[in-house]
């Protein structure tokens, strides 16, 4: 066997550090594709569509009156929770002019998964 | 200068140092296999190497995700996104303080296949740009509460397509309210009411 040159060790040493920090730097961006995939799964798992739907619904019925709200209140909070397996309940406040003239609702949603409250306050 | 095996100044001042030490100690058991301190760079190398390629390995296999029966969800949502996404329109007004066309569908839904229903639907979900068109096929009921009471009904709307329980279909909803004025309406007359408008949907 040849007789090894053991000059520049540091160079070469220098040289395994700097590569193997690299492949640490590439293990932290080999990450983000998981990462990227939870979060798209859980961005996409959230009931947006049934959330603005049922939001929707509720805040158009606020100017009903009696007895045509507690129709409606009945029709959403019943086929909510036989169809959509949501439980769906929420409260009209009706605006007491001067001191206010907004209409309110609170709106509370919980299908299991997720739950939701809100706020709603008409323009 | 040298990590191991002493320092160089040792080395220099001839055959005192420990590298010149050590291998006259290995000397000892002898033969062609001795142990000595030769080669340190190369199996360092080796070592260096060999990780080199288990890590490159272990980050390309990393770098895709393997696509399992398990992920279909998030082709179904996109699907899902797009029906809930047709329905909104088809609950939009075309005239403010109208009704929609869903409202009017509902309200008058005819017989059991409605063809307005059907035509909106799939022109809404099966348009694409370019040539060729998806091939998207559904089937829509409603349900409504028997008033008075906690009984709901559900009625078939419209369909494209028969069921036939081989589909992979997701399901899109949406609340509509309904007012069929003096015509009884699910135990009602007169009043407004919400109904659920279900569609089932699949690609062919």
């Amino acid at each position: 066997m040849a007789r090894l040159n053991d000059d520049a060790q540091w160079i070469i040493l220098m040289g395994f550090l700097i590569s193997f920090s690299f492949f640490f730097l590439a293990i932290v961006i080999n990450q983000s594709t998981v990462v990227g995939q939870t979060t798209a799964e859980s961005v996409i798992e959230f009931p947006k569509n049934d959330i603005r739907d049922i939001s929707q619904t509720i805040s158009g019925s606020v100017n009903l009156l009696s007895p045509d709200n507690q129709t409606v209140k009945q029709d959403i909070v019943v086929i909510a929770l036989n169809r959509k397996n949501a439980v769906v309940s929420y409260t009209i406040i009706q605006p007491a002019p001067p001191s206010d003239v907004h209409s309110h609702a609170v709106i509370h949603y919980n299908n299991g998964v997720t739950e939701y409250n809100e706020n709603w306050t008409s323009l | 200068m040298r990590l191991i095996g002493g320092s160089s100044r040792r080395r220099t001042s001839g055959s005192r140092s420990y590298r010149a030490q050590s291998r006259t100690g290995t000397r000892g058991y002898g033969g062609p296999g001795r142990v000595n301190c030769d080669g340190q760079l190369y199996t360092i190398e080796g070592i260096a190497a060999a990780l080199l390629m288990i890590m490159t390995a272990y980050l390309v296999v990393n770098a895709t995700s393997v696509y399992t029966a398990g992920d279909t969800h998030i082709s179904d949502m996109q699907l899902e996104q797009m029906g809930s996404d047709a329905l909104k329109i088809m609950d939009t007004p075309l005239v403010e303080n109208e009704k929609s066309p869903l409202q009017e569908i509902v309200e008058n839904p005819g017989s059991v296949n409605n063809a307005t229903f059907g035509s909106m639907f799939l022109d809404l979900t099966n348009l694409r740009a370019g040539s060729g068109s998806d091939h998207i096929q559904y089937t829509a009921n409603y349900t409504c509460r028997i008033h008075p009471g906690t009984e709901i009904a559900s009625y078939p709307l419209s369909y494209s397509r028969n069921l036939t329980l081989g589909e992979h279909a997701v399901r899109v909803t949406k609340w509509v309210t309904v007012n069929k004025g003096a015509v009884a309406f699910c135990g009602t007359t007169n009043v407004e009411r919400a109904v659920l408008v279900e569609v089932l949907m699949w690609r062919d």
